[in-house]
């Protein structure tokens, strides 16, 4: 019996043939995969953290490269769904990047992050900070962010000590992230002595939250804290003033952004985040934002972190003298690079060193370091 | 107390949207699926109405905000009949499937336009509006605790006169007396004069401008919108109009409001996680001791 595979056997073995020739001949570019949200409700934080990392490889490519090569970035869209960050996982293995940059939600990174490490692609997220992502184990694996871990314990700190909140409520979109960095604030908050009144999940198409802030209101809570990300926040902080109360209102990095101050307006009053330094303050971020507004407008808070990620990335790839994972891996545990972000350096798990996180408000519609 | 009023600004907006997929199915006993994003279109035609006046004469609250509301409405109203004569018209004799398939296919279609044509990501509704009209609250003569916002106040009160107005369009005018006619035989009416085509168009014109109306609502109540805004009020809508009959007009009205009521109690007194397990679980409890729903007619006679 004949197979009806042999005929087309040879062709196949050809078209594999130049395909492999087509590789042979892109030899001369590198490229690095840029995942992240790019759509969504978390569309514009994790595009303005793309624009970043550009800025980063366009600055090399003018520089001449890396490794010889010319740097292509390959970007795709997760849309901040935790099925679609697979999908694009596969993707990009299967476009042969180097690395990834990326993802930003945590809920994306954990899942992708799997099929990065069964194919040996070093990865980088500017963006994910649930504890998770770094405490599987991965050795190719590093955030250039901190942890929920730490974020919370600073903004439940300041919930207890600073305003002197005895008793909080603790809001979360049911995502990794979200979930994580309120349990995080739950957990210290109870440990300073204080007590959580109400804790409650909220899906993220919801944009009607008077019956669970009535539900806040009841529980005696002194100041909310909202673990989630800045789309919900707005709607959920102009309620929560409408509604007649001036409690704190308490969130993590995911709330920092202009999108949330257009939408709260007027009603942005008594917002305190956890979040990065000012690198407004930063001289040596002067010429990146420079850069950055000339080419894409406003900066978001992740746009930095994309430029840097990328920067400290190809530097250990340029001091390790090649793209392959584990080499890049060693180069980036060993050594420390100086970035508009102070200087960077990596533990054992891929955390940053030092994470300084710091209180930041609101006033006259901008967001500033809050006084210590 | 606040619950309450809570409770019913959000269930009558469930219902303006049910009303819409009550009345297509009791007229053509089909879903139409691309309701919800009625509702969506409704909401953005209000934004960029208000927009667009606020650039011709100045933010003029109230004025600004009524011929925005009577614009969207129009224009949703137009996407309604769009919708019969491009997903349904030609199918009313195709198998059920058929229109299905094409009314998910206009439902996609609209999302996209919205995704490609405004903006991917949210969008504000104009904050001139909702802020006096939240801000500012009327005390009930019920205690000291007890007061509604202008805003919600607004919702229910042009949700129940849009309701009323709807019952005495049915009830008491001629093309009521058509509507009537034709959900009960198409055929039938024909015979007797009624023009079935223009009854069923018109059916689709008036459930997307109650859909639009409630969108300007949702859009004023939550202060944001966005493409995909109408597929989780489509849904939770199409479950109002099932659980109180779907067919039924006062039984989309009791389920829109059911609905409303059960959400915030559960947000209120388990936490909002449970909240859309809550409005299920009643469905199913509901079905499965009434197949009909609270307030449906025999399913028999329709088949």
């Amino acid at each position: 019996m004949k197979s009806p595979v042999k005929a087309p056997f040879p062709i196949l073995c050809l078209l594999l043939a130049l395909g492999a020739a087509g590789c042979q001949k892109s030899d001369s570019t590198l490229k690095i995969g840029l995942a992240g949200v790019q759509t969504g409700s978390d569309g514009q934080i994790g595009t303005t953290m793309f624009y970043g990392s550009q800025i980063a490889i366009d600055e090399w490519n003018e520089k001449g490269g890396l490794l010889g090569k010319k740097i292509v970035a390959v970007s795709r869209d997760d849309e901040g769904k935790p099925n679609q960050a697979v999908a694009v996982a596969q993707e990009l293995v299967s476009e042969g990047v180097a690395a990834v940059i990326g993802h930003f939600n945590s809920g994306c990174t954990i899942p992708a992050s799997e099929i990065y490490q069964q194919n040996g692609i070093l990865q980088i997220t500017p963006g994910s900070t649930n504890p998770t992502v770094t405490e599987r184990g991965f050795r190719s694996l590093f955030r250039i962010v901190g942890r929920d871990d730490q974020q919370g314990v600073v903004a439940a700190r300041y919930a207890r000590d600073t305003l002197k909140a005895g008793t909080i409520a603790v809001l979360h979109n049911k995502t990794a992230y979200g979930q994580g960095l309120a349990e995080e604030v739950k957990k210290t908050f109870e440990a300073l002595g204080g007590k959580v009144g109400f804790f409650a999940g909220i899906s993220g198409e919801e944009m009607d939250f008077r019956a669970t802030l009535s539900a806040v209101r009841a529980s005696g809570a002194q100041a909310v804290f909202w673990g989630g990300m800045y789309g919900q926040a707005g709607p959920l902080l102009v309620q929560l003033r409408d509604g007649g109360s001036d409690m704190p209102f308490l969130s993590g990095d995911g709330t920092i952004m202009q999108e949330f101050l257009n939408t709260a307006g007027n009603k942005a009053s008594g917002v305190y985040l956890t979040f990065g330094p000012d690198f407004q303050q930063i001289p040596a971020a002067k010429g990146f934002l420079e850069k950055y507004r000339a080419r894409f407008g406003p900066e978001g808070p992740y746009s930095i972190y994309g430029y840097e990620a990328a920067n400290v990335l190809f530097q250990a790839m340029a001091a390790a003298g090649t793209t392959e994972a584990a080499k890049v891996a060693e180069v980036l545990r060993s050594k420390t690079f100086e970035t508009s972000l102070g200087p960077v350096s990596f533990d054992e798990k891929g955390d940053l060193r030092q994470t300084n996180y710091i209180i930041w408000t609101v006033q006259d519609g901008k967001f500033v370091p809050a006084a210590p | 107390m606040d619950l309450f009023v809570n409770g019913l600004a959000r269930g009558a907006i469930y219902a303006l949207v049910a009303l819409g997929y009550t009345m297509v199915y009791g007229i053509l006993g089909m879903i139409n699926f691309a309701h919800g994003d009625i509702f969506m279109i409704g909401m953005f035609a209000a934004v960029f109405a208000i927009g667009v006046l606020s650039t011709l004469w100045g933010p003029v609250l109230g004025v600004n905000l009524v011929i925005g509301a009577v614009l969207a409405i129009l224009l949703a109203a137009a996407y309604g009949y769009a919708n019969e004569r491009i997903a349904y018209r030609r199918l009313r004799r195709a198998h059920i499937l058929a229109p299905l398939t094409s009314a998910i296919g206009l439902s996609i279609v609209l999302q996209n336009f919205i995704w490609l044509s405004v903006s991917k990501d949210k969008i504000d509704f104009p904050r001139f509006d909702s802020g006096p009209l939240a801000d500012t609250r009327i005390p009930l003569p019920l205690g000291a605790e007890a007061s509604v916002s202008l805003l919600q106040a607004v919702i229910l009160v042009s949700s129940l006169l849009l309701m009323g107005g709807l019952f005495l369009l049915i009830h008491r005018t001629r093309i009521g007396l058509a509507m009537r006619a034709t959900a009960q035989d198409q055929r039938m009416a024909a015979l007797v004069g009624v023009p079935v085509n223009k009854v069923i168009a018109f059916t689709f014109v008036l459930g997307s401008g109650l859909a639009a109306a409630a969108g300007v609502m949702v859009a004023m109540y939550q202060g944001v919108l966005r493409f995909d805004s109408g597929y989780s009020m489509g849904l939770k809508a199409f479950t109002a109009a099932i659980l109180g009959g779907i067919g039924n007009i006062p039984g989309a009205v009791l389920g829109g409001f059911i609905i409303g009521m059960t959400e915030d109690l559960t947000s209120y007194r388990i936490g909002s996680d449970w909240k859309d397990g809550t409005t299920f679980l009643i469905l199913m409890v509901v079905l499965i001791l009434r197949p009909r729903g609270l307030l449906g007619e025999r399913v028999a006679e329709k088949a």
